[in-house]
């Protein structure tokens, strides 16, 4: 039984509490549903939505690395239409906050999904994919660079009433300017970070272990990563932050918030443990218990005092 | 979750095979070709599960039985446990095979390919269905190792490239061979597991006899449980549009016209 006040309030999205899965690991929710309800998730991210229907890459779409998995699943997701059409009454079942994850390939694609999503009931924000490595164009493109970052955001932000979050990318040289230019854009939150965009190679066959050559990084392997730039984030922008990159334990999602994200989510963890966001709010629960946290919120930032 | 009675080694340490017995609940809802999800290590490497096909089901005992090769990291720490030890495992996990009602069964593997057949194989002479293995392997220390695990397939037959246990050849010519003979009454149905390109070769020999074919396939898996999409492929819809079918949910059993062979 928690007695920490676990509610966060991230700008326009107020939450049951602070974890949240991942995008692109959590589908659309219902597979982990037996292992860890969703009604126990401060919300849930839900697979990355293309105007289009998208099959996805070839195989082999997953290799892993110590500590870390590479990924190269290319969008695979059913479309903006049999969304609206299926997934609606599905996702409210659920009982969390729904965040739709939505990714373009142009500026008009993103503001195309953003208005017609807005009409849909039960959608809590959308989470603007700005930094998909896996597909040949778009995503990473806008979130590479400041001004394209900036566009799309604001094409968004003018496109919806919903709250909005840039997610991020950390293959960029600055990513200081980049949030600040989501912010520009009119974005009410940031998330970060997407996956590092990495390879393996196969030394039987010499040859590209995944079938799109080149993945994403996620896992254990990239938290230290993730965090710092959570915490340069912090500093350059105004906006809340929703962390993730390698949380697995409930001390990861400490650390996040004491960089300065309000809420974290939790991504390649729960291929390991399918309960992992449960044990992770149990955990942070007892250390705000144990430290004489009332609010979790009052965590955020501290390590920036 | 389960608890480990057994996890050893068979037959010469290069084939490098193990069985694993779990006592588990498990045993109560698996059907033959589902496999589970096993977390070999608390430490995050390796980092994902492992996937292992289910081999035997006993119900009653609440056992399941499972065999695998040494081939990394992860199959290196699953050798370690001992038995007394938890086992953390989902499952049963996946879409098993068909066991035919009628007719005559023939499970057909490459190598370690025949580990989910044997549970079919089980369940065919549970309901009586007369089932024969046609079994593909390196040489006759693979099958000095291994052949011991199908004993309660009532008939086998083995190919080896170099002739030393069974025919000279692939399993995919003694499949050829069975075929030109006369089934024994009743439809002949089939189920393949092995390597990829023996998979491709007896899905078209079926398609051409025509022969019903289910096949086990294998990928890189995390989840385990239809949410990644990490180990998806490229596969056809029952009215022949394309799909990508995940192997850890939508199989690892498919019939065979809807895989998409590359």
């Amino acid at each position: 039984m928690a007695v920490t006040d676990m509610r966060v309030a991230l700008g326009p999205l107020t939450l049951r509490n602070p974890v949240l899965a991942a995008s692109g690991a959590y589908n659309f929710g219902e597979e982990y549903a037996p292992y860890c309800p969703a009604s126990l998730l401060g919300g849930i991210m839900v697979k990355g939505l293309t105007p289009q229907p998208r099959l996805g890459n070839p195989p082999p779409r997953l290799a892993e690395t110590p500590a870390g998995l590479l990924n190269a699943v290319g969008l695979e997701n059913p479309g903006l239409e049999e969304f609206i059409r299926s997934y609606p009454p599905r996702l409210r079942a659920l009982d969390t906050a729904v965040i739709v994850n939505i990714a373009g390939f142009t500026v008009e694609d993103y503001a195309l999904m953003a208005r017609a999503l807005s009409g849909v009931e039960g959608i809590a924000a959308l989470e603007v994919n700005i930094s998909c490595p896996n597909v040949k164009h778009g995503g990473l493109a806008f979130g590479a660079d400041p001004a394209a970052a900036e566009e799309v955001l604001g094409a968004v932000r003018a496109a919806t009433p919903l709250p909005v979050i840039a997610k991020l990318s950390p293959n960029v040289a600055d990513i200081q300017a980049i949030a600040r230019a989501a912010e520009r854009g009119g974005a009410d939150i940031i998330s970060l970070i997407n996956t590092l965009l990495g390879m393996a190679i196969d030394i039987g066959s010499r040859r590209p272990l995944l079938g799109n050559i080149t993945g994403g990084l996620s896992g254990p392997a990239v938290k230290p990563v993730a965090l710092r730039m959570v915490y340069q984030v912090y500093e350059a922008a105004r906006l809340p932050i929703i962390g993730m990159g390698g949380v697995s334990k409930w001390e990861d999602a400490v650390e996040f918030l004491l960089a300065g994200a309000g809420a974290v989510a939790v991504g390649t963890a729960n291929f390991t443990n399918p309960r992992a966001p449960a044990d992770i709010l149990r955990g942070l629960d007892a250390y705000c218990r144990e430290n004489g946290f009332a609010k979790v919120e009052e965590l955020v930032g501290l390590a920036h005092k | 979750m389960g608890l480990i009675i057994d996890n050893s080694r068979l037959g010469a340490p290069e084939q490098k095979l193990y069985r694993l017995v779990v006592e588990s609940e498990m045993a109560r809802t698996a059907r033959p070709g589902q496999f589970l999800h096993i977390r070999v290590a608390d430490t995050p490497a390796p980092l994902l599960r492992r996937p292992l096909s289910i081999a035997g089901i006993d119900a009653a005992a609440g056992r399941l039985t499972l065999y695998y090769r040494l081939k990394g990291q992860g199959t290196e720490l699953l050798a370690r446990k001992r038995p007394g030890e938890k086992l953390d495992a989902l499952g049963p996990l996946g879409r098993g095979f068909t066991v035919p009602a009628a007719g005559e069964l023939l499970l057909i593997a490459g190598g370690v390919g025949v580990f989910p057949l044997l549970s079919l194989g089980e369940a065919a002479g549970r309901r009586g269905i007369p089932c024969a293995l046609l079994w593909g392997g390196e040489n006759s220390a693979f099958f000095a190792a291994a052949a011991g695990i199908a004993g309660h397939i009532p008939t086998r037959r083995y190919a080896t490239m170099d002739g030393s246990f069974g025919v000279r050849g692939l399993v995919t010519e003694l499949l050829t061979s069975r075929l030109a003979q006369p089934s024994t009454g009743g439809g002949l149905t089939a189920a393949a597991c092995g390597p990829y390109p023996m998979l491709k070769a007896v899905a078209a020999t079926a398609r051409a006899h025509p022969l019903p074919l289910e096949v086990s396939l294998e990928t890189t898996m995390a989840c385990g449980i239809g949410a990644c999409l990490g180990c998806a492929l490229p596969g056809r819809d029952a009215a022949g549009g394309r799909v990508t079918r995940r192997v850890c949910l939508d199989g690892p059993v498919f019939p065979a016209e809807e895989v998409e062979w590359l």
